[in-house]
Protein backbone atom coordinates (compact mmCIF):
# COMPACT_ATOMS: atom_id res chain seq x y z
CA UNK A 1 0.00 0.00 0.00
CA UNK A 2 0.75 3.72 -0.27
CA UNK A 3 3.05 5.03 2.13
CA UNK A 4 1.47 8.12 4.14
CA UNK A 5 3.70 10.98 2.84
CA UNK A 6 5.43 13.56 5.01
CA UNK A 7 2.67 16.33 4.35
CA UNK A 8 4.76 18.93 3.58
CA UNK A 9 7.41 17.56 1.36
CA UNK A 10 5.13 18.22 -1.27
CA UNK A 11 3.84 21.72 -1.52
CA UNK A 12 4.58 22.25 -4.98
CA UNK A 13 2.79 20.02 -7.88
CA UNK A 14 3.67 21.64 -11.02
CA UNK A 15 1.77 21.22 -14.07
CA UNK A 16 3.79 19.69 -17.36
CA UNK A 17 1.92 19.05 -20.87
CA UNK A 18 3.35 15.80 -21.55
CA UNK A 19 3.49 16.03 -24.85
CA UNK A 20 5.77 19.21 -24.69
CA UNK A 21 9.08 18.43 -26.00
CA UNK A 22 10.67 20.46 -22.48
CA UNK A 23 8.78 18.36 -20.03
CA UNK A 24 11.51 16.22 -18.86
CA UNK A 25 13.90 19.59 -18.11
CA UNK A 26 11.07 21.99 -17.16
CA UNK A 27 11.40 21.28 -14.09
CA UNK A 28 14.87 22.08 -13.21
CA UNK A 29 15.04 25.68 -13.60
CA UNK A 30 11.75 25.87 -11.24
CA UNK A 31 12.14 22.86 -8.95
CA UNK A 32 8.79 21.75 -7.50
CA UNK A 33 8.38 19.18 -5.10
CA UNK A 34 6.54 17.20 -7.57
CA UNK A 35 6.14 16.94 -11.51
CA UNK A 36 2.86 16.01 -12.93
CA UNK A 37 3.02 14.87 -16.62
CA UNK A 38 -0.77 16.18 -17.98
CA UNK A 39 -2.53 13.88 -19.71
CA UNK A 40 -5.53 16.33 -19.38
CA UNK A 41 -6.61 19.57 -20.71
CA UNK A 42 -3.10 21.05 -21.17
CA UNK A 43 -2.83 18.49 -23.54
CA UNK A 44 -3.93 19.62 -27.42
CA UNK A 45 -6.35 16.52 -28.38
CA UNK A 46 -4.36 15.78 -31.29
CA UNK A 47 -1.22 15.37 -29.34
CA UNK A 48 -3.06 13.07 -26.69
CA UNK A 49 -1.90 9.47 -28.31
CA UNK A 50 1.95 11.06 -28.57
CA UNK A 51 1.90 12.02 -25.13
CA UNK A 52 0.52 8.84 -24.03
CA UNK A 53 3.32 7.35 -26.27
CA UNK A 54 6.15 9.10 -25.23
CA UNK A 55 5.26 8.99 -21.03
CA UNK A 56 7.36 5.77 -21.15
CA UNK A 57 11.07 7.66 -21.54
CA UNK A 58 9.96 10.80 -20.10
CA UNK A 59 9.14 9.04 -16.76
CA UNK A 60 12.57 7.39 -16.73
CA UNK A 61 14.35 10.81 -17.92
CA UNK A 62 12.65 12.82 -14.95
CA UNK A 63 13.59 9.56 -12.65
CA UNK A 64 17.45 10.00 -13.30
CA UNK A 65 16.53 13.36 -11.19
CA UNK A 66 15.45 12.87 -8.21
CA UNK A 67 11.85 14.44 -8.52
CA UNK A 68 8.94 12.77 -7.79
CA UNK A 69 6.72 12.38 -10.92
CA UNK A 70 2.89 12.11 -10.46
CA UNK A 71 0.76 11.39 -14.11
CA UNK A 72 -2.81 13.34 -14.45
CA UNK A 73 -5.26 11.39 -16.49
CA UNK A 74 -8.32 12.78 -18.03
CA UNK A 75 -11.83 11.10 -16.74
CA UNK A 76 -12.93 10.96 -20.03
CA UNK A 77 -9.65 8.48 -21.27
CA UNK A 78 -8.91 7.71 -18.17
CA UNK A 79 -8.74 4.18 -18.34
CA UNK A 80 -6.15 4.46 -21.65
CA UNK A 81 -4.44 7.03 -19.50
CA UNK A 82 -3.62 4.86 -16.68
CA UNK A 83 -2.66 2.25 -19.16
CA UNK A 84 -0.15 4.29 -20.73
CA UNK A 85 1.11 6.16 -17.50
CA UNK A 86 1.79 2.56 -15.72
CA UNK A 87 5.68 2.95 -15.76
CA UNK A 88 8.15 2.05 -12.88
CA UNK A 89 9.62 5.60 -11.83
CA UNK A 90 5.81 7.55 -10.84
CA UNK A 91 4.41 7.78 -7.94
CA UNK A 92 1.21 8.39 -8.29
CA UNK A 93 -1.83 9.39 -10.53
CA UNK A 94 -4.03 11.91 -10.19
CA UNK A 95 -7.31 11.96 -11.15
CA UNK A 96 -9.43 14.62 -11.53
CA UNK A 97 -13.52 14.98 -10.68
CA UNK A 98 -14.24 11.39 -9.18
CA UNK A 99 -18.23 11.20 -8.27
CA UNK A 100 -18.67 8.19 -6.74
CA UNK A 101 -16.31 5.17 -4.48
CA UNK A 102 -16.95 2.76 -7.44
CA UNK A 103 -15.02 4.87 -10.38
CA UNK A 104 -12.12 5.42 -7.73
CA UNK A 105 -12.62 1.40 -6.91
CA UNK A 106 -11.96 0.11 -10.33
CA UNK A 107 -9.42 2.52 -11.11
CA UNK A 108 -7.38 1.12 -8.02
CA UNK A 109 -8.56 -2.44 -9.86
CA UNK A 110 -6.98 -1.40 -13.14
CA UNK A 111 -3.74 0.21 -11.38
CA UNK A 112 -3.11 -3.19 -9.58
CA UNK A 113 -3.20 -5.20 -12.72
CA UNK A 114 -0.81 -2.67 -14.57
CA UNK A 115 1.64 -3.01 -11.51
CA UNK A 116 1.33 -6.71 -11.75
CA UNK A 117 1.98 -6.21 -16.07
CA UNK A 118 4.47 -3.76 -15.41
CA UNK A 119 6.60 -5.45 -12.74
CA UNK A 120 5.80 -2.59 -10.41
CA UNK A 121 5.23 -3.08 -6.66
CA UNK A 122 1.87 -4.03 -6.20
CA UNK A 123 0.35 -1.43 -3.81
CA UNK A 124 2.86 0.98 -4.29
CA UNK A 125 1.21 3.38 -6.92
CA UNK A 126 -0.40 6.59 -4.99
CA UNK A 127 -3.77 7.82 -6.42
CA UNK A 128 -4.16 11.62 -5.81
CA UNK A 129 -7.89 12.76 -6.22
CA UNK A 130 -8.56 16.84 -7.02
CA UNK A 131 -12.75 17.23 -6.21
CA UNK A 132 -14.61 18.99 -9.10
CA UNK A 133 -18.06 18.11 -8.80
CA UNK A 134 -20.68 19.03 -6.09
CA UNK A 135 -21.51 14.97 -6.24
CA UNK A 136 -17.72 14.70 -5.37
CA UNK A 137 -17.30 16.69 -2.53
CA UNK A 138 -20.48 15.86 -0.88
CA UNK A 139 -19.59 12.25 -0.97
CA UNK A 140 -15.48 12.95 -0.19
CA UNK A 141 -15.38 10.20 2.32
CA UNK A 142 -16.59 7.54 0.73
CA UNK A 143 -14.71 8.40 -2.54
CA UNK A 144 -11.33 9.00 -0.81
CA UNK A 145 -11.68 5.14 1.03
CA UNK A 146 -12.55 3.74 -2.23
CA UNK A 147 -9.40 2.73 -2.08
CA UNK A 148 -5.98 2.42 0.16
CA UNK A 149 -3.99 4.36 -2.25
CA UNK A 150 -5.42 7.27 -1.79
CA UNK A 151 -2.88 9.85 0.03
CA UNK A 152 -3.91 13.37 -0.97
CA UNK A 153 -7.67 14.45 -1.79
CA UNK A 154 -7.51 18.09 -3.31
CA UNK A 155 -9.50 21.07 -4.25
CA UNK A 156 -10.03 20.81 -8.41
CA UNK A 157 -10.56 23.70 -11.03
CA UNK A 158 -12.46 25.56 -12.47
CA UNK A 159 -14.75 22.55 -13.28
CA UNK A 160 -16.34 23.13 -10.47
CA UNK A 161 -17.45 26.69 -11.18
CA UNK A 162 -19.09 25.84 -14.25
CA UNK A 163 -20.70 22.31 -12.61
CA UNK A 164 -21.92 24.70 -9.10
CA UNK A 165 -23.55 27.69 -11.93
CA UNK A 166 -21.97 30.62 -10.90
CA UNK A 167 -20.00 32.60 -12.81
CA UNK A 168 -18.16 34.61 -10.11
CA UNK A 169 -17.79 38.37 -10.75
CA UNK A 170 -15.84 38.53 -7.71
CA UNK A 171 -14.84 36.05 -5.14
CA UNK A 172 -15.79 32.72 -5.73
CA UNK A 173 -18.07 32.42 -2.92
CA UNK A 174 -18.36 28.53 -2.73
CA UNK A 175 -15.31 28.25 -2.42
CA UNK A 176 -13.85 28.68 1.12
CA UNK A 177 -16.97 26.72 1.94
CA UNK A 178 -15.82 23.83 -1.01
CA UNK A 179 -12.20 24.30 0.26
CA UNK A 180 -13.05 23.36 3.89
CA UNK A 181 -15.33 20.80 2.85
CA UNK A 182 -12.62 19.07 1.24
CA UNK A 183 -10.11 19.84 4.27
CA UNK A 184 -12.42 18.33 6.71
CA UNK A 185 -12.53 14.97 4.68
CA UNK A 186 -9.15 14.62 3.83
CA UNK A 187 -7.80 15.17 7.76
CA UNK A 188 -10.24 13.05 9.25
CA UNK A 189 -8.69 9.88 6.40
CA UNK A 190 -5.27 11.41 7.18
CA UNK A 191 -4.79 12.42 3.80
CA UNK A 192 -2.84 15.46 2.18
CA UNK A 193 -4.71 18.46 1.45
CA UNK A 194 -4.37 20.13 -1.81
CA UNK A 195 -5.88 23.81 -2.47
CA UNK A 196 -5.01 27.28 -2.96
CA UNK A 197 -7.02 29.88 -1.75
CA UNK A 198 -6.92 31.66 -5.51
CA UNK A 199 -8.67 35.07 -5.33
CA UNK A 200 -10.50 36.88 -8.41
CA UNK A 201 -8.37 37.68 -11.61
CA UNK A 202 -5.76 35.53 -10.23
CA UNK A 203 -6.94 31.90 -10.69
CA UNK A 204 -4.62 28.98 -10.97
CA UNK A 205 -3.57 29.66 -14.61
CA UNK A 206 -2.92 33.02 -14.47
CA UNK A 207 -1.84 33.77 -11.31
CA UNK A 208 1.33 36.25 -10.64
CA UNK A 209 3.20 35.95 -7.96
CA UNK A 210 2.33 37.79 -5.72
CA UNK A 211 -1.03 36.52 -5.88
CA UNK A 212 0.19 32.80 -5.76
CA UNK A 213 1.90 33.54 -2.45
CA UNK A 214 -1.43 34.88 -1.21
CA UNK A 215 -3.10 32.14 -2.36
CA UNK A 216 -1.13 29.53 -1.34
CA UNK A 217 -0.20 31.53 2.46
CA UNK A 218 -3.91 31.96 3.06
CA UNK A 219 -4.42 27.53 2.29
CA UNK A 220 -1.47 27.26 4.47
CA UNK A 221 -3.33 28.82 7.29
CA UNK A 222 -6.74 27.05 6.80
CA UNK A 223 -4.56 23.87 6.90
CA UNK A 224 -3.88 22.66 3.05
CA UNK A 225 -0.45 22.05 2.56
CA UNK A 226 0.33 21.75 -1.34
CA UNK A 227 -1.72 22.71 -4.29
CA UNK A 228 -1.52 22.00 -8.33
CA UNK A 229 1.04 25.08 -9.91
CA UNK A 230 -0.64 25.68 -13.63
CA UNK A 231 2.44 27.33 -14.68
CA UNK A 232 6.30 27.11 -13.77
CA UNK A 233 6.22 30.67 -12.42
CA UNK A 234 3.69 29.86 -9.60
CA UNK A 235 6.38 26.96 -8.32
CA UNK A 236 8.50 29.31 -6.19
CA UNK A 237 5.63 31.58 -4.84
CA UNK A 238 3.40 28.19 -3.86
CA UNK A 239 6.33 26.79 -2.05
CA UNK A 240 7.67 30.13 -0.22
CA UNK A 241 3.45 30.06 0.64
CA UNK A 242 3.27 26.92 1.78
CA UNK A 243 6.68 26.66 3.85
CA UNK A 244 5.99 26.35 7.55
CA UNK A 245 6.44 29.42 9.19
CA UNK B 1 -36.44 43.78 33.25
CA UNK B 2 -37.54 41.66 35.73
CA UNK B 3 -39.47 38.54 35.81
CA UNK B 4 -42.74 39.78 36.14
CA UNK B 5 -42.65 42.77 33.98
CA UNK B 6 -42.11 40.26 30.98
CA UNK B 7 -44.52 37.65 32.16
CA UNK B 8 -47.15 40.25 31.91
CA UNK B 9 -46.19 41.02 28.45
CA UNK B 10 -46.75 37.47 27.26
CA UNK B 11 -48.49 34.07 27.67
CA UNK B 12 -47.77 31.17 30.03
CA UNK B 13 -43.44 30.47 29.45
CA UNK B 14 -44.41 26.80 29.18
CA UNK B 15 -47.38 26.75 27.07
CA UNK B 16 -46.29 26.06 23.82
CA UNK B 17 -47.52 28.57 21.02
CA UNK B 18 -47.86 25.94 18.41
CA UNK B 19 -48.36 22.45 17.41
CA UNK B 20 -44.63 20.33 18.07
CA UNK B 21 -43.07 23.57 19.42
CA UNK B 22 -39.65 22.82 21.23
CA UNK B 23 -38.77 25.58 23.55
CA UNK B 24 -35.74 27.66 21.59
CA UNK B 25 -32.97 27.69 22.61
CA UNK B 26 -33.29 23.77 24.26
CA UNK B 27 -31.49 25.20 27.25
CA UNK B 28 -30.54 28.26 28.95
CA UNK B 29 -26.92 27.56 28.95
CA UNK B 30 -25.44 30.91 27.80
CA UNK B 31 -22.12 30.76 29.93
CA UNK B 32 -20.52 27.73 30.51
CA UNK B 33 -17.18 27.46 32.92
CA UNK B 34 -14.73 23.98 33.08
CA UNK B 35 -13.38 23.53 36.34
CA UNK B 36 -11.00 21.25 38.09
CA UNK B 37 -12.07 18.80 40.78
CA UNK B 38 -8.85 19.29 41.80
CA UNK B 39 -9.21 22.79 42.26
CA UNK B 40 -9.48 23.48 45.80
CA UNK B 41 -11.75 26.77 45.49
CA UNK B 42 -13.85 24.69 42.91
CA UNK B 43 -17.26 25.86 45.23
CA UNK B 44 -15.80 29.42 45.78
CA UNK B 45 -15.11 29.92 41.98
CA UNK B 46 -18.39 27.80 40.68
CA UNK B 47 -20.61 29.55 43.15
CA UNK B 48 -18.76 33.13 42.46
CA UNK B 49 -19.31 32.85 38.65
CA UNK B 50 -22.65 32.78 37.92
CA UNK B 51 -22.49 30.62 34.90
CA UNK B 52 -25.46 28.64 33.62
CA UNK B 53 -23.11 25.29 33.73
CA UNK B 54 -20.32 24.14 35.13
CA UNK B 55 -18.15 21.39 33.12
CA UNK B 56 -15.94 19.58 35.61
CA UNK B 57 -12.30 18.09 34.64
CA UNK B 58 -11.37 15.16 36.38
CA UNK B 59 -7.79 14.09 35.87
CA UNK B 60 -6.35 10.80 36.41
CA UNK B 61 -3.90 10.81 38.67
CA UNK B 62 -0.58 8.44 38.53
CA UNK B 63 -0.22 5.91 41.04
CA UNK B 64 -3.70 5.74 42.26
CA UNK B 65 -6.53 3.58 41.76
CA UNK B 66 -7.89 6.39 39.48
CA UNK B 67 -11.20 5.21 39.15
CA UNK B 68 -11.70 4.06 42.71
CA UNK B 69 -10.10 8.13 43.51
CA UNK B 70 -13.04 9.76 41.30
CA UNK B 71 -15.70 7.63 42.33
CA UNK B 72 -14.72 8.99 45.95
CA UNK B 73 -14.18 12.36 44.88
CA UNK B 74 -16.17 13.16 42.47
CA UNK B 75 -20.06 13.56 44.26
CA UNK B 76 -18.78 16.02 46.34
CA UNK B 77 -17.17 18.04 43.69
CA UNK B 78 -20.47 18.26 42.11
CA UNK B 79 -22.53 19.46 44.98
CA UNK B 80 -19.94 22.01 45.19
CA UNK B 81 -20.14 23.16 41.52
CA UNK B 82 -23.61 23.73 41.66
CA UNK B 83 -23.99 25.57 44.70
CA UNK B 84 -24.24 28.66 42.91
CA UNK B 85 -27.38 27.37 40.56
CA UNK B 86 -25.43 25.85 37.63
CA UNK B 87 -26.34 23.02 35.89
CA UNK B 88 -23.23 20.55 36.53
CA UNK B 89 -21.61 18.02 33.77
CA UNK B 90 -18.61 16.15 33.85
CA UNK B 91 -16.16 15.97 30.46
CA UNK B 92 -14.92 12.44 29.75
CA UNK B 93 -12.69 11.49 26.91
CA UNK B 94 -13.75 9.17 23.79
CA UNK B 95 -11.00 7.64 24.07
CA UNK B 96 -11.59 6.12 27.81
CA UNK B 97 -14.88 6.89 28.09
CA UNK B 98 -16.53 3.74 29.51
CA UNK B 99 -13.94 3.48 32.06
CA UNK B 100 -14.47 7.51 32.69
CA UNK B 101 -18.02 7.08 33.20
CA UNK B 102 -18.20 4.53 35.38
CA UNK B 103 -15.92 6.57 37.89
CA UNK B 104 -18.08 9.94 37.13
CA UNK B 105 -21.51 9.47 36.75
CA UNK B 106 -23.84 10.36 39.82
CA UNK B 107 -26.78 11.55 40.21
CA UNK B 108 -26.25 15.49 40.32
CA UNK B 109 -25.19 15.65 36.42
CA UNK B 110 -27.32 16.82 33.72
CA UNK B 111 -25.18 15.08 31.44
CA UNK B 112 -21.45 14.49 30.44
CA UNK B 113 -19.51 16.35 27.74
CA UNK B 114 -17.72 13.48 25.03
CA UNK B 115 -14.72 15.31 23.56
CA UNK B 116 -12.75 13.56 21.20
CA UNK B 117 -15.67 12.19 19.27
CA UNK B 118 -14.89 10.86 15.77
CA UNK B 119 -17.84 9.00 15.05
CA UNK B 120 -21.48 8.64 15.73
CA UNK B 121 -20.50 5.28 17.36
CA UNK B 122 -18.74 7.02 20.28
CA UNK B 123 -22.41 8.55 21.26
CA UNK B 124 -24.44 5.29 21.02
CA UNK B 125 -21.91 3.29 22.93
CA UNK B 126 -21.90 6.11 25.74
CA UNK B 127 -25.38 6.38 25.53
CA UNK B 128 -26.03 2.32 26.42
CA UNK B 129 -23.36 2.71 29.07
CA UNK B 130 -25.77 5.80 30.58
CA UNK B 131 -29.30 3.34 30.04
CA UNK B 132 -27.72 1.16 32.96
CA UNK B 133 -25.64 4.04 35.01
CA UNK B 134 -28.83 5.48 35.45
CA UNK B 135 -30.74 2.46 36.55
CA UNK B 136 -27.22 1.48 39.28
CA UNK B 137 -27.18 4.81 40.51
CA UNK B 138 -30.92 6.30 41.34
CA UNK B 139 -30.96 8.38 38.28
CA UNK B 140 -34.01 8.92 36.15
CA UNK B 141 -34.07 6.84 33.09
CA UNK B 142 -33.17 9.23 30.01
CA UNK B 143 -32.02 12.19 32.28
CA UNK B 144 -28.55 12.27 31.56
CA UNK B 145 -27.68 14.57 28.22
CA UNK B 146 -24.88 14.01 25.94
CA UNK B 147 -23.07 16.31 24.48
CA UNK B 148 -19.95 16.81 22.04
CA UNK B 149 -16.82 18.87 22.38
CA UNK B 150 -16.02 18.90 18.77
CA UNK B 151 -12.66 19.08 18.32
CA UNK B 152 -11.70 16.52 15.16
CA UNK B 153 -12.86 16.32 11.46
CA UNK B 154 -14.62 12.94 12.18
CA UNK B 155 -17.05 14.74 14.37
CA UNK B 156 -17.52 17.71 11.59
CA UNK B 157 -17.52 15.14 9.29
CA UNK B 158 -20.26 13.00 10.87
CA UNK B 159 -21.95 15.81 12.89
CA UNK B 160 -25.62 15.42 11.88
CA UNK B 161 -25.01 11.45 12.39
CA UNK B 162 -23.56 11.94 15.70
CA UNK B 163 -26.57 14.36 16.62
CA UNK B 164 -29.17 11.82 15.80
CA UNK B 165 -27.35 9.05 17.41
CA UNK B 166 -29.02 9.21 20.60
CA UNK B 167 -32.09 10.80 22.20
CA UNK B 168 -29.59 12.27 24.55
CA UNK B 169 -27.69 14.61 22.51
CA UNK B 170 -28.12 17.86 23.65
CA UNK B 171 -25.26 19.95 22.53
CA UNK B 172 -22.26 20.31 20.27
CA UNK B 173 -19.42 22.71 21.85
CA UNK B 174 -16.87 24.27 19.64
CA UNK B 175 -13.26 23.72 20.73
CA UNK B 176 -11.52 26.24 17.87
CA UNK B 177 -7.92 25.96 19.26
CA UNK B 178 -8.23 21.85 19.12
CA UNK B 179 -10.15 21.65 16.22
CA UNK B 180 -7.65 24.00 14.47
CA UNK B 181 -4.96 21.82 15.53
CA UNK B 182 -6.82 18.83 14.15
CA UNK B 183 -7.26 20.20 11.01
CA UNK B 184 -3.71 21.38 10.33
CA UNK B 185 -5.38 25.02 10.20
CA UNK B 186 -3.04 27.89 11.82
CA UNK B 187 -4.54 28.46 16.02
CA UNK B 188 -3.93 31.71 16.16
CA UNK B 189 -6.50 34.30 14.17
CA UNK B 190 -3.82 35.43 11.73
CA UNK B 191 -6.60 35.13 8.36
CA UNK B 192 -9.06 38.10 7.73
CA UNK B 193 -12.11 35.85 7.64
CA UNK B 194 -13.03 33.05 10.08
CA UNK B 195 -11.50 29.41 8.81
CA UNK B 196 -13.98 27.48 10.64
CA UNK B 197 -16.65 29.43 9.77
CA UNK B 198 -18.60 26.80 7.44
CA UNK B 199 -17.79 24.18 10.19
CA UNK B 200 -19.92 26.68 12.74
CA UNK B 201 -22.82 27.26 10.20
CA UNK B 202 -22.75 23.40 9.78
CA UNK B 203 -22.70 22.65 13.71
CA UNK B 204 -25.48 25.11 14.43
CA UNK B 205 -27.95 23.89 12.09
CA UNK B 206 -27.09 20.25 12.62
CA UNK B 207 -27.48 20.27 16.72
CA UNK B 208 -30.74 22.91 15.92
CA UNK B 209 -32.23 19.87 13.22
CA UNK B 210 -32.51 17.29 16.17
CA UNK B 211 -33.69 20.37 18.83
CA UNK B 212 -30.15 20.58 20.31
CA UNK B 213 -28.26 23.90 20.06
CA UNK B 214 -24.32 24.76 19.37
CA UNK B 215 -22.23 26.89 21.89
CA UNK B 216 -19.53 29.16 20.33
CA UNK B 217 -17.70 32.36 20.45
CA UNK B 218 -17.10 34.23 16.87
CA UNK B 219 -14.31 35.29 14.93
CA UNK B 220 -11.42 36.24 16.38
CA UNK B 221 -12.03 35.75 19.91
CA UNK B 222 -13.45 32.52 19.38
CA UNK B 223 -9.78 30.78 18.41
CA UNK B 224 -8.00 33.97 20.32
CA UNK B 225 -9.57 32.87 24.18
CA UNK B 226 -8.09 36.41 24.78
CA UNK B 227 -8.90 37.86 28.03
CA UNK B 228 -10.72 41.08 26.30
CA UNK B 229 -12.03 44.15 27.70
CA UNK B 230 -15.93 43.84 27.85
CA UNK B 231 -16.95 46.04 24.53
CA UNK B 232 -14.89 43.47 22.35
CA UNK B 233 -16.73 40.60 24.39
CA UNK B 234 -19.53 42.18 24.33
CA UNK B 235 -19.42 42.79 20.23
CA UNK B 236 -18.15 38.69 19.70
CA UNK B 237 -21.26 37.37 21.87
CA UNK B 238 -23.93 39.21 19.90
CA UNK B 239 -22.15 38.37 16.38
CA UNK B 240 -22.02 34.58 17.95
CA UNK B 241 -25.40 35.06 19.07
CA UNK B 242 -26.33 36.30 15.45
CA UNK B 243 -24.63 33.80 13.88
CA UNK B 244 -26.62 30.87 15.99
CA UNK B 245 -24.59 30.21 19.07
CA UNK B 246 -27.07 30.13 21.98
CA UNK B 247 -23.86 30.33 24.52
CA UNK B 248 -20.59 29.61 24.95
CA UNK B 249 -17.45 28.00 27.06
CA UNK B 250 -16.15 31.05 28.99
CA UNK B 251 -12.17 30.83 29.46
CA UNK B 252 -12.40 34.03 31.64
CA UNK B 253 -14.75 34.53 34.35
CA UNK B 254 -14.93 38.08 33.03
CA UNK B 255 -16.66 36.42 29.76
CA UNK B 256 -19.55 35.20 31.90
CA UNK B 257 -21.26 37.98 32.81
CA UNK B 258 -21.40 39.63 28.92
CA UNK B 259 -22.62 35.77 28.00
CA UNK B 260 -25.28 35.70 30.59
CA UNK B 261 -26.93 39.32 29.16
CA UNK B 262 -25.59 37.97 25.41
CA UNK B 263 -26.88 34.95 25.15
CA UNK B 264 -30.66 36.11 25.00
CA UNK B 265 -33.03 39.12 23.43
CA UNK B 266 -31.83 42.39 24.99
CA UNK B 267 -34.11 44.51 27.35
CA UNK B 268 -34.83 46.77 24.01
CA UNK B 269 -35.70 43.62 21.72
CA UNK B 270 -38.01 42.47 24.70
CA UNK B 271 -39.88 45.55 24.75
CA UNK B 272 -40.25 45.79 20.96
CA UNK B 273 -41.28 41.80 20.91
CA UNK B 274 -44.54 42.94 22.96
CA UNK B 275 -45.24 46.08 20.73
CA UNK B 276 -45.40 44.30 17.53
CA UNK B 277 -47.42 41.58 19.40
CA UNK B 278 -49.72 44.06 20.99
CA UNK B 279 -50.33 45.94 17.16
CA UNK B 280 -50.06 42.44 15.02
CA UNK B 281 -53.33 41.59 17.47
CA UNK B 282 -55.02 44.46 17.32
CA UNK B 283 -54.67 44.37 13.26
CA UNK B 284 -56.35 41.32 13.68
CA UNK B 285 -59.26 41.70 15.35
CA UNK B 286 -59.71 44.35 12.42
CA UNK B 287 -59.75 41.59 10.45
CA UNK B 288 -56.22 42.73 8.88
CA UNK B 289 -53.37 40.03 7.89
CA UNK B 290 -50.63 42.16 8.38
CA UNK B 291 -49.86 45.46 10.21
CA UNK B 292 -47.22 48.33 9.79
CA UNK B 293 -44.87 48.95 12.66
CA UNK B 294 -41.91 51.68 12.40
CA UNK B 295 -42.12 51.03 8.55
CA UNK B 296 -42.05 47.56 9.04
CA UNK B 297 -44.72 44.74 8.11
CA UNK B 298 -45.78 42.67 10.59
CA UNK B 299 -47.37 39.36 9.77
CA UNK B 300 -47.70 35.91 11.02
CA UNK B 301 -44.02 34.58 11.11
CA UNK B 302 -43.32 37.99 12.70
CA UNK B 303 -45.56 37.98 15.12
CA UNK B 304 -44.48 34.23 16.01
CA UNK B 305 -40.99 34.84 15.65
CA UNK B 306 -41.85 38.11 18.35
CA UNK B 307 -43.86 35.70 20.46
CA UNK B 308 -40.87 32.60 20.79
CA UNK B 309 -37.83 35.36 21.23
CA UNK B 310 -40.04 36.84 24.24
CA UNK B 311 -40.29 33.31 25.69
CA UNK B 312 -36.48 33.11 25.15
CA UNK B 313 -36.11 36.48 27.30
CA UNK B 314 -38.42 34.70 29.70
CA UNK B 315 -37.08 32.03 29.89
CA UNK B 316 -33.69 33.46 30.48
CA UNK B 317 -34.69 35.34 33.29
CA UNK B 318 -36.52 32.49 34.84
CA UNK B 319 -33.28 30.71 34.84
CA UNK B 320 -31.18 33.87 36.12
CA UNK B 321 -34.03 34.73 38.90
CA UNK B 322 -33.25 30.41 39.74
CA UNK B 323 -29.53 31.54 39.93
CA UNK B 324 -30.19 33.95 42.37
CA UNK B 325 -32.60 32.46 44.45
CA UNK B 326 -29.38 29.33 45.17
CA UNK B 327 -26.96 32.01 46.12
CA UNK B 328 -29.70 33.71 48.50
CA UNK B 329 -29.76 30.31 50.02
CA UNK B 330 -26.04 29.72 50.09
CA UNK B 331 -25.54 32.98 51.71
CA UNK B 332 -27.87 31.85 54.45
Amino acid sequence: MAETVALNNRRSWMIVPAHDPAAGTCHEKTKPDVVVLDLEYSVPPKAKESARAGLGALVKKLGDSQVEVFVRIDRATRWADVRAAMHRGIKGIVFSGPDAPEEVAELDELITAMERERGIDVGATELVLMLESAKGFWSADAITQASPRVSALGVGRIDLTMRLGPVPQDEFRLGRFLMTRALVAARMLDKQPLGALWRPGSRGGVANVAATIKAATEARLMGFTGCVCATPEQVAPVNEGFALA
Amino acid sequence: MNTQTLQAMQPDVEKPLFVGEKPMPKYIRRSVLALSIDDAQLGEKAYASWADAIILDCAKHPGRDWQADLKARVPAAIQAAARGGAEVFVRVNRDSAAAELEAVVFSGIAGVVLKGVTAPEDITAAAEQLDALEVSRGIAHGALEIDVEVDTAGAVWHSLAIARASERFGVFYVNEAALCQNLGMQSTPTLAFDPLEYIKSQLITVATSVGGQAMGMSYPLGLAQDNADEAIVKKAVRLARDTGFKGSMCPHAAWIKVCNEGFRPTAEEAAYYVKVIEVFAEGIKRGMASVPIDGKMIDVPVDLRAKLYLKWANRAQVRDDAKARAHERQGN
